[in-house]
């Protein structure tokens, strides 16, 4: 355990610093709270806390009671008293108004207060004077951040979401440094992309063959057929018969024949199969002499379970006039088509056109069958007179390389010692650069090596070192009246740019913490890194763990089952039912009567399978992580109160999503900032579309998930999970009744079960008051034809009819519980690591603050920059633990009983 | 469902021809000859060696294990009619073509997945006890499991093939917030431990996880891009070695277990080098690298079973995992019609139409199983049974009943014959026992030596 600060130990000047604030804290409330002097905490204990105790806790926590394993009066001595983790659910269940249960009477508030002080000094020994900023261990770059460190230091998108393994994560969070490991497998992956990126970006000749790429979108269209100029299905005489020939048997399609236009995608150029077009660019040649010419398309489809398209095209493909590519093409399953041709050419101009020509007959367009054009890249020419300096060449090095060896050893020395210092983000030691400029000189003696070689290899060693890929975090010397020290400023620039950019610092910060001026200028600096574009990282990497918007992307939701609980229909009920049982049924074995039945079933399913209903589209999904993250940024960035991400008249919104919310005079695919009307639900973070949908199971709504995650997100009061072995409701109502029950009523029968309710009764009729919002997050008044009733009253007393009351109360009656959930999120986002603890009075600290500015986002932001966890690291030594570790044994072991709440 | 934002939908989109992959199966590889193995385990040193991981007839030893989440119905799996003249029951019946080589395995336990002390978590725990049989550490940030049985394997075998062992997955996107109860994802997703905080993250990619056995580029150029992988890993090992463990010696004792991983992978790296050399060149398979995760499950399955039976085929490893979802999965089939999610299902409440569709979700992770199955016993291995008949995969679930989390008599399948150490065919019911004991029998086949207890065992199991 940690060396205690026990008021016996008044020698020691940290403990002096101790009693006087525990003195003036005691002036403050109760004078019978000051820790006397030679007093133990046991004493004080029995004489402040327990008979505070006695009168609201012992009825089921002592005296012999020990509900949910908690016991509050079996302490004999020093050690037992100082329960961390007893103490910290002791804390949090009070301060949040979970302890004593309702119903029962609540402590006063002076009560609560003398029992939070003396946890704070007496049980945790905290010293508010040099409050323990706790360890970090030491950080690996998550996949986020090591892509964006690799754009910011060479300009390479290098996608670590496809190249690398998801990371693990903790606390909900992926940059929680104890869980980031390194298997062997990620570390060849590091190896391997190091090697990838430097040899993508690096040039290793100083001058090369002349390189232009015609990217798709340059094309311009010379000819598209308008939609529907040749009729669906009717291909010209003669023609259609000679397609036959070739094979192209089927039925031609059923539908509407719509001719795509070529449409630029990002800087491709998409070719529909089904639409006649050409499209051409021109090389301008200026030297006479060989080029190649190289051609990059790919087949690309809209996958569709079990669907097939058999449209067919040809691509002709001219140069000059010359015909080098005539191919036909079916579905190829994103297949990359790559083609090169040698070409001597004169200087002038050389157009490149491509064309697309359907092959017929025309069929059901199921796929959206494109061919793209990545680009045209023309190489020349090929003589060594007319070679040029690669393009990225002054990006790496500025100048020509020097003749004679020593100056040349210099300049590797100057370009190495300048790129390691980025990559590991601190100066670089004069040993580092020696051994890298030595590895350089021996690539580039080799034959065929040449210097620039030799610099690129080294750059490899440098990404892959355990210095790029880990946070390297150093500390100043300890100041007068300093415990613990400050991290050195260029350890306080990483922090800084990974908790805002989730990249490495930029040149402005490594500017100031080389001038040891940064920790001076921190307000400043904090402005603007937010104000910058890339604290969009922030926005997206804090919102889409802390509200899960990542998961928006990927959630499955069945448009067919919600349509269905909204419309229910008995006669398509037993349609389904008839044919899934049906199905399983060889056709063979099937009576004529149940072929009848399966055919008539089958008809009435697929109508309702094909008719028009809302689903989640891509761009739908898009725009709800979009509107997740666009109003924590307006709040964030406007230095707005955090109230407002609860409860506001305003909402971020496109045509899509206005649609979906059923909002109207939103126009155009922009997100904006929309005002609702005065009546809407909207507005506030627990009726936006992500949350709606990511606390929906696949076939309905979750009122239990949903509370779940309004006490976890909002509240910071995340229930246990549910006990294993759930009893069967059929205990409590028949199957029949079960079937035709709301989930209100189905939930009431938590009521009925003492174990349910304890947590039930606090997370149903939070996820109950949104129940007028269906798991698509669409606004329904009615659900298997029964009217909802959204209304409801907490566990902590307040009553409301509607969500939008439920808002209101959680963001003015709670506000404090969510001042202190998003505090602690965003705290242990900020230091990745698990909080502890000896930061209550870290976030206690910030609360305040925030409370007194009315909850401005940047008292947040300031606080959690300036906090000592951030600023500071431990001192090795000063607080030594039981076992010679730093670590101290975790509190997470904490028994963590179903029977009783529990404040994780 | 896709937003550039989001990998593992925009490798689906990918939607690779998987035929196209599975046709150079068992026709194109070419299998190292069986006097290449031998006078490879000569280079590889010690005579002893060839006992490790080989069969009687001195052909390769593969272990699997294979995971499958949330437990099965329990009345649904375990086979009707007395040992050994049972019959197979519905979830087991696709196991019927290759039944000769399934022992069912009843009544083994894994006491340390129980909440104990502990509380929620079951399915946490579920994951990470499977293969290690410990207690793990109750955090979301501490994590501490044990090493898996698997490394065990590995650890002693590892260094006849290329790989050490070979980790995967079909778990493309991760959910965000917390996991289970309090533990941290580390061990919900993983179910193979290095050491006791380094999980062996498993490959959920097919191309990359194809790559890094074969090389990257097409089929005739991939040898020789493993040759120049090799090299250039090799160029910068001394660099960062030296940078490891200056920046261990600087930093605290937490700190250096991290560092510990990255020397640990440096050292791994080093020596599959060694092993290039005394192996020669890559296997290349004559087929196309995957091109990304398959749109549909069963495709994405059936790739991923493909990938380990190509590592099998090729003798690029002999032991491997393999983790179909993770335990809590929630993932819909609605490939089988069925929408809801399999973890909200599997607490049914006894509702018999719930119970149905968790059964067919079993069973239907048993169909793609038994296909793998078929397909491994469709191949000659170098001494000319089959790859299966010369393999030991463990198929099973870290739950037993997934509506009760109870982790007694745990759905568990031993397929494949050993070499002829195991005969199948059979339903052994050994009583309340701990799953570690089969795992000692598994080491003990496989040549492990000195491997008194593992886990939670009590000794060895009889009648495997």
């Amino acid at each position: 355990m940690r060396k205690t600060h026990s008021c016996k130990r008044t020698h020691s000047p940290r403990v002096a610093a101790l009693r006087v604030f525990a003195l003036l804290s005691a002036a403050a409330m109760s004078a019978s709270m000051a820790c006397r002097a030679g007093e133990s905490a046991l004493a004080s204990f029995n004489r402040d806390i327990e008979p505070v105790l006695d009168q609201y806790c012992y009825d089921c926590h002592g005296a012999g009671f020990n509900k949910g394993g908690v016991d509050l009066d079996d302490f004999h001595n020093d050690s037992d008293v100082r329960n961390h983790a007893l103490w910290w659910r002791v804390m949090k269940n009070v301060r949040a108004g979970i302890m004593p249960p309702a119903g029962k009477p609540r402590v006063p508030p002076e009560d609560v207060k003398r029992l939070m002080t003396w946890i704070k000094l007496e049980a945790f020994s905290l010293d508010p004077a040099h409050p323990d900023p706790g360890r970090v261990t030491v950080r690996r770059l998550n996949r986020v951040e090591y892509r964006n460190t690799i754009r910011a230091l060479t300009g390479v998108e290098f996608d670590t979401l496809k190249e690398f393994p998801a990371d693990d994560t903790g606390q909900g969070f992926d940059n929680i440094a104890d869980v980031l490991t390194i298997s062997p497998m990620l570390l060849e992956r590091y190896l391997d992309s190091a090697q990838t990126i430097i040899a993508q970006v690096v040039p290793t000749q100083p001058r090369v063959v002349a390189e232009q790429l015609l990217p798709g979108k340059q094309f311009a269209t010379l000819k598209a057929e308008e939609p529907d100029v040749l009729p669906g299905a009717a291909p010209a005489p003669g023609a259609g018969a000679e397609r036959e020939k070739d094979g192209a048997s089927g039925s031609p399609a059923k539908g509407p024949f719509k001719r795509p236009a070529p449409k630029a995608v990002g800087d491709a150029l998409d070719l529909s199969y089904y639409t006649p077009a050409i499209v051409a660019a021109t090389y301008k040649a200026t030297h006479p002499g060989k080029y190649q010419v190289y051609v990059n398309l790919k087949a690309v489809e809209n996958y569709v379970d079990d669907q097939f398209d058999l449209n067919r095209c040809r691509l002709v493909f001219k140069v000059d006039g010359e015909t080098l590519i005539s191919q036909e093409f079916v579905r190829e399953s994103d297949k990359t088509l790559e083609f090169t041709f040698d070409r001597s050419w004169q200087p002038g101009d050389h157009p490149l056109t491509f064309e697309v020509q359907p092959i017929g007959p025309d069929r059901d367009q199921k796929r959206l069958l494109r061919l793209r054009l990545n680009a045209v890249t023309v190489r020349g020419p090929m003589a060594p007179e007319f070679w040029v300096q690669p393009a990225t060449y002054a990006q790496f090095f500025p100048r020509n390389v020097p003749f004679w060896p020593v100056s040349r050893r210099k300049y590797a020395a100057e370009l190495l010692g300048g790129f390691a210092t980025r990559a590991f983000r601190r100066p670089v030691d004069p040993e580092t650069v020696d051994r890298l400029v030595a590895m350089a000189s021996s690539v580039s003696s080799q034959p065929g090596g040449t210097f620039e070689a030799g610099v690129a290899q080294a750059m490899v060693a440098v990404l892959a070192s355990p210095r790029f890929i880990f946070r390297d975090e150093e500390v100043e010397p300890l100041r007068p009246g300093q415990v613990d020290p400050f991290i050195d400023e260029f350890s306080l620039a990483s922090r800084l740019s990974y908790l805002f950019w989730s990249s490495m610092p930029d040149d402005e910060l490594f500017r100031l913490a080389g001038k040891g001026e940064l920790r001076a200028q921190l307000p400043a600096q904090v402005a603007r890194m937010l104000a910058d574009k890339r604290s969009s990282e922030f926005i997206s990497n804090f919102t889409g763990q802390w509200l899960e918007a990542r998961d928006i992307a990927n959630v499955q939701i069945s448009p067919f089952a919600v349509y269905l609980r909204e419309h229910p229909d008995p006669e398509v009920e037993k349609a389904i039912d008839t044919f899934r049982r049906l199905n399983r049924v060889a056709e063979e074995k099937r009576t004529p009567e149940e072929k009848e039945a399966f055919s008539n079933a089958r008809k009435a399913f697929f109508t309702l399978i094909r008719s028009p209903k809302a689903q989640l589209t891509d761009s739908l999904r898009e725009a709800m992580r979009r509107e997740t993250e666009m109003v924590f940024a307006y709040v964030i960035k406007g230095d707005r109160s955090l109230s407002e991400l609860i409860e506001s008249n305003y909402t971020f919104l496109n045509e899509d999503l206005a649609k979906h919310y059923g909002i109207q005079g939103v126009v155009g695919p922009q997100m904006r900032k929309v005002m609702l009307p005065a009546d809407s639900p909207r507005g506030g973070v627990i009726t936006q579309g992500t949350v709606l949908a990511v606390t929906s199971n696949p076939t309905r709504t979750s009122p239990v998930k949903r509370g779940v995650f309004i006490l976890d997100a909002i509240l910071g009061t995340r229930p246990p999970p549910p006990p294993p072995n759930i009893p069967a409701l059929e205990d409590a109502a028949s199957p029949e009744k079960l079937r035709t029950m709301t989930l209100r009523e189905n939930l009431a029968l938590h009521a009925t079960n003492k174990t349910c309710a304890a947590c039930h009764s606090r997370m149903d009729p939070l996820g109950l008051a949104l129940e007028n919002f269906n798991a698509m997050g669409m606004w329904r008044d009615a659900e298997m034809n029964r009217p909802i009733d959204p209304g409801g009253r907490l566990i902590t007393g307040e009553t409301f009819s509607n969500v939008r009351e439920l808002k209101h109360i959680l963001a003015t009656a709670h506000l404090r519980d969510f001042y202190y959930c998003i505090t602690e999120k965003m705290l242990t986002y900020a230091l990745g690591r698990t909080l502890d603890y000896y930061d209550v009075e870290t976030v206690d600290h910030i609360v305040e603050q925030l409370e007194a500015s009315g909850g401005r986002s940047s008292v947040l932001l300031q606080g959690i920059v300036n906090s000592a966890p951030f600023q500071q690291r431990r001192q090795p030594g000063t607080r030594q633990f039981a076992d010679g570790s730093a670590r101290e044994p975790s509190l997470l072991t904490a028994t963590n009983d179903h029977a009783h709440e529990d404040p994780r | 469902m896709k937003t550039p934002a989001d990998p593992a939908s925009e490798l689906r989109n990918a939607a690779m021809s998987r035929r196209h992959f599975l046709r150079g199966i068992g026709a194109c590889v070419a299998l190292p000859t069986f006097g290449s193995l031998l006078s490879a385990k000569a280079l590889g040193a010690v005579t002893s060696d060839l006992r490790l991981a080989t069969t009687a007839t001195g052909a390769p030893l593969r272990t699997a294990f294979v995971f499958f989440p949330n437990g099965a119905i329990p009345s649904r799996w375990w086979p009707g009619g007395a040992e050994p003249a049972f019959s197979l029951s519905p979830t087991l019946q696709p196991l019927e073509p290759v039944s000769r080589y399934i022992q069912v395995l009843g009544g083994l336990a894994h006491a340390n997945a129980n909440p104990g002390n502990d509380g929620g978590g079951d399915h946490a725990r579920g994951n990470s006890v499977f293969l290690t049989g410990v207690r793990i550490n109750k955090s979301a940030t501490d994590i501490r499991a044990g090493v898996s049985i698997d490394q065990v394997i590995a650890n002693h075998v590892g260094h006849l093939t290329r790989f050490p062992s070979i980790e995967l997955c079909c778990d493309a996107t991760r959910k965000s917030a917390d996991c289970d109860s309090g533990y941290s994802c580390a061990y919900q997703y993983n179910i193979s431990w290095q050491s006791p905080t380094t999980p062996m993250t498993p490959e959920s990619n097919p191309r990359l996880a194809f790559e890094r056995l074969f090389g990257e580029g097409p089929h005739g150029e991939r040898a020789k891009n493993a040759q120049r992988r090799m090299m250039e890993r090799r160029s910068v090992l001394d660099f960062v070695m030296a940078d490891a463990r200056d920046m261990q010696q600087r930093l605290a004792k937490r700190d250096q277990e991290k560092l510990d991983q990255y020397l640990t992978g440096i050292r791994d790296v080093e020596k599959r080098i060694q092993k290039a050399e005394q192996f020669g060149p890559n296997v290349d398979p004559d087929q196309p690298t995957p091109a990304g995760i398959p749109a549909k499950q069963v495709e994405y399955v059936e790739l991923m079973y493909d990938i380990m039976l190509l590592a099998f085929k090729t003798d690029s490893t002999r032991v491997a995992t393999f983790v179909l979802g993770h335990d809590g999965d929630n993932r819909s089939f609605s490939e089988i019609g069925i929408t809801e999610g399999h973890h909200d299902l599997s607490h049914h409440q006894n509702n018999p139409e719930r119970i149905d569709k968790v059964a067919q979700i079993d069973r239907w992770y048993v169909e793609q199983f038994s296909r793998f199955l078929a397909r491994m016993d469709s191949i000659p291995d170098v001494d000319g049974h089959s790859l299966l008949h010369n393999s030991r995969i463990i198929y099973g679930s870290g739950n037993a009943d997934g509506n009760r989390h109870t982790h007694e008599n745990l759905p568990v399948l031993l397929a494949g014959n050993g070499g002829g150490a195991f005969h199948g065919g059979r339903f052994v019911q050994h009583g309340a026992k701990p799953l570690s004991n089969l795992f000692l029998n598994l080491a003990d086949t496989a040549g492990v030596t000195g491997l008194s207890h593992f886990g939670d065992s009590t000794g060895r199991l009889a009648n495997v």
